[in-house]
């Protein structure tokens, strides 16, 4: 009976396998980006899996500087970041307006906007034609993606950021995902504006 | 007699492993040639990479290694990303994934890095065109071991800036 048992659960946890590492997984590239890549003067695409994520993780550790507020910094960074499933940022700048429909558009924010996902921004301006679309992920009321789709009459901008994150980390992230670094934006502004201040302060007490 | 032998060994130990990657269709050579058929360029090599390779390897404490660089200049041939990124993807195989991707039309630019995880250490793909030189490069990272070196050149730096404070 025992074995019988210890083998269901050994079953159990096959069959659900595929399916949290299905979840946990940043979605495929939508159509219609490609399209949009082809018509964009400028593309940028960053795509940073669980994988690259750890790897960005590693160069963080072990890192201890003469700054204990920068080295506590430093690995809360590194846990918001091994935590996280993955990183997807996509911009398309247009050489001019028109170069996308507002179909494609709509196509883009279905693809992304499924039932999960809990709107927290949404605004529209139907002149322009711009819109802003902020979005979070909650499971069990806890926050584990947001996405941000902006879209400009020559510019669509994508961001898709999986994992437990909280607004306060954001700057973090989007640190690492734009400037494709591997800090913080905000810890080496920090770190480096508190050298200034202790250099400051030791050359007044030698004075 | 012997220590004679150990020459040669150790040169066609270092040569093999360069013959059998170049003889492969993938990987770094097939997106070499691809790119030199493709916008009839021809590729620069650097002679006796291996042997950089394995200088860089011990030089940096196994952080970087299995490095191979391939450099086009006068490149002029008008590219297209997506066809450019197709190829690279294609020649690469499916072990390998896109991290960054950056295209700009205006000023010929284009920008791809691939990543392939090889247990503890990362295999890193770059393709980089800008203006009329497009670079491609392949390596294997070991990022603890990086780390670890950057670290002392880190708490080096840091410490000759506090002797220079000091001495002002």
């Amino acid at each position: 009976m025992q074995n019988r048992i210890i083998a269901f659960i050994f079953a159990a946890a096959a069959l659900a396998a595929p399916a949290f590492a299905q979840t946990a997984q940043l979605p495929a590239p939508s159509p219609i980006e490609k399209e949009l890549a082809a018509r964009a003067s400028n593309v940028d695409e960053i795509t940073l899996d669980k994988n690259m994520l750890g790897f960005a993780a590693n160069f963080m550790n072990h890192k201890e500087s003469n700054n204990p507020a920068a080295d506590q910094n430093d690995e809360a960074t590194r846990k918001l970041i091994e935590n996280l499933v993955g990183i997807y940022v996509r911009d398309y700048e247009f050489d001019k307006e028109g170069l996308f429909t507002a179909e494609q558009v709509e196509q883009l924010r279905a693809y992304y906007e499924t039932n999960e996902w809990s709107p927290l921004v949404r605004d529209r301006d139907r002149k322009t034609g711009e819109s802003s679309d902020v979005m979070v992920k909650l499971v069990n009321g806890e926050s584990r993606g947001l996405l941000i789709l902006d879209i400009e009459p020559k510019e669509i901008s994508i961001v898709l950021i999986l994992g437990p994150v909280h607004m306060q980390d954001l700057h973090k992230v989007m640190g690492i995902a734009v400037r494709g670094a591997l800090k913080g934006e905000g810890v080496e502004k920090s770190t480096k504006a508190e050298e200034k201040q202790k250099d400051k302060e030791k050359k007044g007490g030698d004075q | 007699m012997k220590r004679l032998l150990i020459f040669p060994i150790v040169f066609v130990a270092l040569l093999v492993p360069v013959v059998v990657l170049a003889s492969g269709s993938g990987g770094f050579d097939g997106v070499v040639s691809s790119i030199e058929s493709r916008y009839h360029v021809h590729a620069t090599r650097i002679p006796f990479i291996g042997i950089v390779s394995a200088i860089a390897r011990t030089a940096t404490q196994n952080g970087v290694g299995n490095m191979h660089v391939a450099e086009f200049d006068s490149f002029s041939a008008p590219v297209d990303g997506g066809e450019l990124n197709s190829m690279v993807e294609q020649k690469l195989g499916p072990g390998w994934h896109r991290m960054i991707r950056e295209t700009s039309r205006s000023g010929n630019e284009q920008t791809l890095i691939f990543v392939h995880p090889e247990g503890n250490r990362m295999g890193m793909f770059i393709v980089d065109l800008d203006g009329h030189e497009l670079d491609v490069v392949q390596l294997s990272v070991n990022p603890d071991q990086l780390n670890k070196q950057l670290g002392q050149y880190e708490h080096h730096n840091h410490e000759s800036a506090t002797d220079r404070s000091d001495s002002e």
